[in-house]
């Protein structure tokens, strides 16, 4: 059915560029979810994720692995995040809500890394779990939408869990040693 | 249970998929085991944290916000100026996409030269009116265009009449298309895609969704108008190609924004294929928008050549969000329809097609069916039907010329010359009419099967050597209205048929020349044979064969797996 995103980049590259609406509708959702726990703020939130996207378009001459689309993605709207809250930051340094937002988006951070680990994920086992949580499809309907067998779907499914614990538990290994190391 | 079977079933068993009995022992395995309880437990954990991700993000739709900025991003000069410094942040928070949109042309005015800054207009109006249809669910279109009934959608010929295209396209809940012209129709009803030839009955499918397929994609451009923008965009940084905006009372007395494009295809003026179709011919857009609902009204589209300018494209009526009958996304096929290959199979002895040359491939497609050897031509065409069978059963080669290309097209085209077998017909003649001549009614298949009836407007006039006329029997008619069509002797032939048969000869004739045809030489011989008299529709028939040399260009092309030659078209 549809391509690769590899094919698709390829693509925009040849000068296809309305061919990036596709990617934009394949990773709107899971990229939204990414934004969400970071600056909380709907509107904001939206901005961001629209700025991602056109960031991404206009350097995607510049991607070294077109397969990776999605983690550098998340890169470019990582630091699109972080741009926007420090110019939050600016702007309300005489505002005092600024303490308690700042709060929340701290409160948050324990979910950051689970859309990083799906961007870790090989690109079958991440269309399933796309499709399956961010476009509501059950598993008979991404079996029909990929005309692959219902069994094939819950194993692909049981499989992109396993990976996805593996690359949380790093993760969170990872962080785990940071924080110790900073300790006085 | 064991322990394998059971962490083979868990997802399902999550996701509910498993029947009753599996699901108890399942459960049943998960009681007693506490590491397989354990990965239940993770599973599911995991899960929820997944499932949490679908609420929050179901209304997320900015695919077509983000196109739109990716297009304004591509119209941005290239220099910086301390306003377009300014404006580039714009994105940050606060500021719409309506904004955004008005910033583009801001900054389009104040740093692009003159007639770019016109650009920068027509596009800013081309958007709006993208904008103005971002929720559209349905668009049909019905337009005129300059082509042949049965020929490619994008196939344009400004000396053809007009014919009714129409396209029917909902994009929500699901996409499906269909587009239509008198003889060529392709419908995608959101799982497949299937083309019908009429003239022919054939067939050709795509076992899956398009957004476009075969060359369609010209009308789809129109229907979606985002893709209009970003491919006159392109092409007017890529091509040079021109726009500009002028507004205009309309008929309606509102005022309309007149956006025309100026396209150059690029293609050599002496390429064969230069505008026969939409994609490689030079032409002038117009694209009408309502001022005020910012709508797009009308399109009309005009092949530019150096001897003129010629209307190709009408466009007129576009139907917003209407609800389109369920039936249009059905196609009735014929049940004795022939399906083309999509792509040829690779044959035992695949090598020995694959290694012809063009030439090669075109003499042995004639020469299988000059010997009626079906399967063999059917290794260069698909399909391989019955009319084909009766075109070109029995064909001889004249010749055959040098191959040459087109700029467009991947193929070869083969220069023919062939001696096309004796075709058998009957001809209808009556002289029930007040000048009391044999005069021509109607013409019949070797079956006596009504192919042309002959409408006379009128009676057959008296002439004033009538009685020459009258003595003519049936067959020596027949025969002087050949010799009259054949020497193209129009006040001749008005004295055996109407006049209707009289102007489409001429029209015929007269597209034949301008394709480069040979007419005086490829013009059929007629052999006139014997007269039956018919009592039930009190006439003659008068039975005839017609041997014709047919001289043209084949197109053909190996760019398939098999990498075989496959006749394209031309025939």
């Amino acid at each position: 059915m549809d391509l690769t995103d590899k094919e698709y980049v390829e693509r925009c590259r040849d000068g296809h560029q309305e061919d990036f609406r596709v990617l934009v509708d394949r990773y709107q959702k899971p990229l939204f979810a990414y934004l969400a726990v970071r600056l909380r703020d709907g509107r904001q939130v939206e901005e961001a994720a629209q700025e991602s996207f056109v960031r991404a378009f206009l350097s995607l001459k510049k991607l070294r692995k077109p397969e990776s689309f999605y983690s550098w993605l998340l890169g470019i709207a990582g630091r699109v995040a972080k741009e926007e809250l420090r110019s939050l930051k600016h702007r309300q340094q005489d505002c005092e809500v600024t303490e308690s937002i700042m709060a929340n988006v701290a409160d948050s951070r324990e979910d950051y890394p689970l859309e990083e680990a799906i961007a870790a994920l090989p690109e079958s086992y991440r269309q399933v779990i796309l499709l399956r949580y961010y476009e509501g499809n059950s598993c008979q309907e991404i079996a029909t939408r990929l005309d692959l067998p219902l069994g094939t779907v819950t194993k692909t499914l049981s499989r992109a869990y396993a990976l996805l614990r593996q690359e949380l538990a790093a993760r969170e290994s990872a962080e785990t040693t940071v924080n110790q190391t900073q300790l006085p | 249970m064991n322990c394998a079977e059971c962490r083979e079933n868990l997802v399902a068993s999550v996701e509910g998929l498993l029947d009753r009995e599996e699901s108890l022992q399942c459960q049943a395995h998960l009681e007693t085991c506490a590491a397989c309880r354990a990965e239940h437990v993770a599973i599911t954990r995991l899960q929820l944290q997944l499932v949490s991700r679908g609420p929050a993000t179901a209304k997320v739709r900015i695919v077509e916000a983000v196109m739109r900025r990716v297009r304004q991003e591509q119209f941005k000069p290239e220099r910086e100026t301390i306003m377009s410094t300014i404006l580039k942040h714009r994105w940050g928070f606060g500021l719409g996409t309506a904004a955004g949109a008005a910033a583009i042309i801001l900054i389009a005015l104040l740093t692009l030269p003159k007639t770019q800054a016109t650009a920068a207009e027509a596009i800013a109006t081309m958007t709006r009116g993208a904008q103005a249809v971002a929720k559209l669910t349905s668009i049909h279109l019905r337009g005129q265009l300059r082509t042949a009934p049965q020929d490619n959608f994008s196939y344009i010929n400004a000396d053809c009449p007009f014919y009714t295209i129409e396209l029917w396209k909902q994009f929500e809940p699901e996409l499906k298309w269909r587009i239509e012209k008198p003889k060529r129709i392709v419908v995608m009803d959101g799982q497949s895609t299937v083309m019908l030839i009429k003239t022919d009955d054939t067939a050709v499918k795509f076992p899956q969704r398009t957004v476009s397929a075969f060359d369609t994609e010209w009308l789809h451009r129109i229907a979606n108008l985002s893709n209009t923008i970003s491919n006159e965009l392109d092409n007017a940084r890529a091509k040079g190609w021109k726009l500009n905006l002028t507004e205009k009372t309309g008929a309606d007395g509102r005022l309309k924004s007149v956006v025309t494009v100026l396209a150059k295809s690029g293609v050599p003026d002496n390429d064969y294929c230069k505008n026969t179709f939409m994609e490689n011919a030079d032409t002038r857009r117009v694209y009408r928008f309502d001022a005020q609902s910012k709508l797009l009204e009308s399109v009309q589209i005009y092949l530019t050549r150096p001897s003129g300018e010629v209307q190709i494209f009408d466009l007129s009526r576009i139907d917003y969000n209407q609800s389109i009958d369920t039936g249009m996304w059905k196609l009735d096929l014929p049940a004795d329809v022939s399906w083309a290959q999509l792509e040829p199979p690779k044959l035992s002895e695949n090598e020995k097609y694959a290694s012809l040359t063009a030439e090669q491939a075109v003499r042995a497609f004639f020469e299988a069916c000059g010997r009626n050897d079906w399967n063999e031509a059917g290794k260069f065409m698909s399909p391989i039907n019955d009319r084909l069978k009766e075109y070109l059963g029995g064909v001889k080669i004249v010749s055959l010329g040098e191959p040459f290309t087109s700029k467009d097209y991947p193929g070869r085209f083969v220069p023919y010359e062939i001696k096309l077998q004796a075709q058998e017909f009957n001809v209808r003649v009556t002289n029930t009419n007040s000048a009391k001549r044999c005069v021509i009614a109607g013409m019949y298949d070797s079956k006596l099967r009504l192919q042309q009836d002959f409408k006379w407007s009128t009676e057959p006039e008296i002439l004033t050597n009538n009685d020459a006329y009258v003595r003519l029997s049936p067959k020596e008619a027949v025969q002087a209205y050949f010799d009259a069509q054949s020497k193209l002797n129009w006040v001749e032939m008005r004295k055996f048929t109407s006049e209707s048969d009289v102007e489409e000869t001429k029209a015929q004739i007269a597209m034949a020349e301008k394709q480069g045809m040979d007419v005086h030489k490829q013009m059929p011989v007629f052999e006139v044979g014997e007269a039956t008299w018919s009592p039930e529709q009190s006439a003659w028939f008068v039975k005839c064969y017609a041997v014709q040399v047919k001289k043209w260009n084949i197109a053909i092309r190996q760019d398939n797996p098999a990498g075989r030659w496959q006749v394209d078209g031309g025939l």
